[in-house]
């Protein structure tokens, strides 16, 4: 049996396959981030399924070529990188005209940077992308536009090297990073599990002379145990498989997931992510991280 | 334990608030003196030698109790209960709400027949179980069976802004925290190194999704924090505190601190009157502290004349806690010793 029939035959996959609308909880409303991972863990498990969230991203664009968060709100939309990773993601000529659009904006996004004394030991002259239109560069955002743009072809583009240096800047100097302040006032901060899983999925294939780098995978390997819930477990699983440390249990560990009573009651983000950290080198591996 | 109906009135005369003598007393307070003054008076009910193996069901009932808060109106009614959990760890468990605290709240607001939601957007970390699990908030939810609403990743709608400290037009809110007839914010009591103190008020920052906000939710830092702890706080429904002062963070709070055992539990129905005497008992001036200044006389008072307090002093639980070396901070302590307001 190859990997993808495999995994087709999960109950992640059929779940995510008939549910139809794409939220972070169970009765709540599509937002974009669970729609593109959506699509992303289906991409080549279930192409029927995985074109309803690709087409739903594809009618949320909007005129400027950004995807908001949820529809009605136009801004923010830091999910635009989400959705250029997902249509790029599919190789689908359909998506060639929304993955430009898509890329234009976010090239046009700039985190507001800071000069001069500054309290903080990370580099706050480094652009990458905020959460929101007028403030600061924060991990998560700027690992998705680099995620974006690698996958988009743009990964040797001024914005994509300058990401790769601001997501190691924000590294804690014993491993790790947490939303992307190192020092605040003085005291060095805590690590978080999921902006370093994704930190290093990012970072894969990245330079690996920098010691912050290892360490943050030591740190996920220190961390990542059953006990945690979906969302980090399936961030770390993707890191440190991408890194080349996965985890010799982690199958088993998604696969507890599934037989959990509260796995009906997962929700569409959280069942995206698990699909993906059940196999990341297949759609991830070869898309948005540096080959 | 303490006496709910004991209390401790304002020592203000009344025949100053009367046309003639009020112009001359306007004039010696200012005109932000005597619309504070003119407020609606807050209650306050302190409770001390607190700890959180003990009856907190009942500390938290009598404090209902002696603020008057009418809980027959809350049968049939959603209460949100808004705990504090920006960036838990399990290390660190004076950083976030204490689950006896939840626990206790939410028996009680139970107890009056109301729906009880517990609802909470971390600003720091984006996965909530995790921050659920840091906090050890997960077992109160999962035991006690509630409904817990992530504040996070919720539809939201739009409320405009009204308190107009910031630049701010107005605020996505979570259907969740729009559709509750009363919030209640259970504020661990901190240090906070940026506006001095973190109680009621600085909570309902966890009421700002972070899907539109952000994390952390930079564009309130960008407006001002005190200002849009401020806006936030005028632009709400209707809000009550209960303040877990058991085991508070001292020194680098909101996150970093240490903690202080302190033992107190307060109640109060004016969530500024509420921080304004937090901030006295920590050792700060609430009249230094930006964003009591601004709330002052708009959305309470902050002045211990104007707020009457119930079951015990503040002078008498008043503990200093360790401020960060920062000018900005330093300049908040009050002067002279434990009765300066």
């Amino acid at each position: 049996m190859t990997v993808e029939s495999t995994l087709a035959a999960r109950p992640l996959v059929n779940f995510l396959a008939k549910v139809g609308r794409w939220g972070y909880h169970p009765a709540g409303p599509t937002f974009a981030e669970p729609a593109a991972f959506a699509a992303l863990a289906l991409l080549d498990l279930d192409a029927e399924a995985a074109e309803q969230p690709l087409r739903f991203l594809a009618g949320a664009q909007q005129g400027d070529g950004s995807v908001a968060v949820v529809r009605g709100v136009p801004e923010p939309a830091w999910t635009t990188s989400l959705a250029v990773l997902a249509w790029a993601s599919s190789g689908r000529d359909e998506f060639h005209d929304a993955i430009e659009r898509g890329v234009d904006w976010l090239e046009s996004v700039e985190g507001t940077t800071l000069e001069g004394d500054f309290d903080a030991r990370h580099d706050a002259t480094l652009v990458g992308w905020p959460w929101v239109q007028g403030t600061h560069s924060w991990c998560e955002p700027t690992a998705f536009a680099l995620l974006a743009l690698r996958a988009a072809g743009r990964g040797d583009s001024p914005r994509a090297l300058e990401a790769e240096k601001l997501l190691a800047d924000r590294l804690l100097p014993e491993g790790g990073c947490n939303y992307g302040n190192t020092m605040v006032l003085g005291q060095m901060l805590r690590p978080h599990i999921q902006p370093t899983g994704l930190a290093l999925w990012a970072l894969a294939g990245v330079d690996a002379a920098d010691v912050r780098i290892e360490k943050s995978i030591v740190y996920l390997e220190d961390t990542t145990s059953p006990l945690l819930p979906p969302t980090s477990l399936a961030f770390a699983l993707i890191g440190l498989t991408l890194q080349g440390r996965r985890p010799a249990d982690a199958d088993a560990w998604i696969a507890e997931w599934e037989k959990r009573p509260e796995f009906s009651r997962l929700g569409v983000y959280k069942a995206a992510l698990l699909l993906l950290g059940a196999a990341p080198n297949r759609p991830l591996g070869s898309l948005g991280t540096k080959s | 334990m303490t006496d709910p109906s004991s209390a401790h009135p304002p020592q203000i005369d009344r025949r100053a608030l009367l046309v003639g003598g009020g112009a001359a007393f306007a004039g010696l307070l200012g005109f932000a003196g005597v619309r504070e003054m003119t407020a609606s008076r807050s209650r306050l009910f302190l409770a001390g030698g607190q700890d959180y193996s003990g009856d907190l069901v009942r500390t938290i009932r009598d404090g209902l109790s002696a603020v008057q808060l009418n809980t027959a109106e809350l049968a049939g009614k959603t209460v949100l209960l808004k705990p504090n959990m920006v960036e838990p760890t399990r290390a660190a468990p004076h950083m976030t709400t204490n689950p006896a605290v939840l626990r206790a709240a939410a028996e009680v607001f139970r107890g009056f027949g109301a729906r009880v939601v517990v609802g909470e957007g971390p600003g720091h970390v984006r996965d909530t179980d995790y921050a659920l699990f840091g906090a050890r908030l997960d077992e109160v939810i999962r035991d006690e069976r509630l409904t817990f609403a992530d504040l996070n990743y919720e539809a939201v709608a739009w409320r405009d802004n009204g308190g107009r400290a910031t630049k701010l037009a107005g605020f996505h809110f979570p259907e969740s925290v729009l559709a509750a007839d009363l919030i209640v914010s259970l504020p661990k009591l901190k240090t906070h190194h940026w506006v001095g103190v973190t109680a009621g008020m600085k909570n309902l920052y966890g009421v700002i999704p972070g899907c539109v906000y952000g994390w952390p939710k930079n564009v309130l830092h960008y407006a001002g924090i005190p200002e849009s702890i401020f806006d936030i706080n005028a632009s709400l429904p209707r809000a009550i505190v209960i303040v877990d002062g058991i085991e508070c963070m001292q020194g680098d709070g909101p996150i970093m601190g240490s903690p202080k055992q302190l033992g107190m539990i307060a109640v109060g129905t004016n969530p500024a009157a509420v921080d304004a005497t937090c901030a006295r008992i920590i050792g700060l001036d609430p009249h230094r502290v930006p964003y009591l200044k601004l709330a002052a006389g708009k959305l309470g008072p902050i002045h211990d004349r104007w707020i009457e307090q119930r079951g015990e002093s503040w002078e008498s639980l008043q503990s200093p806690f360790e401020l960060i070396d920062w000018p900005h901070i330093q300049k908040l302590k009050a002067r002279g010793g434990p009765l300066v307001t």
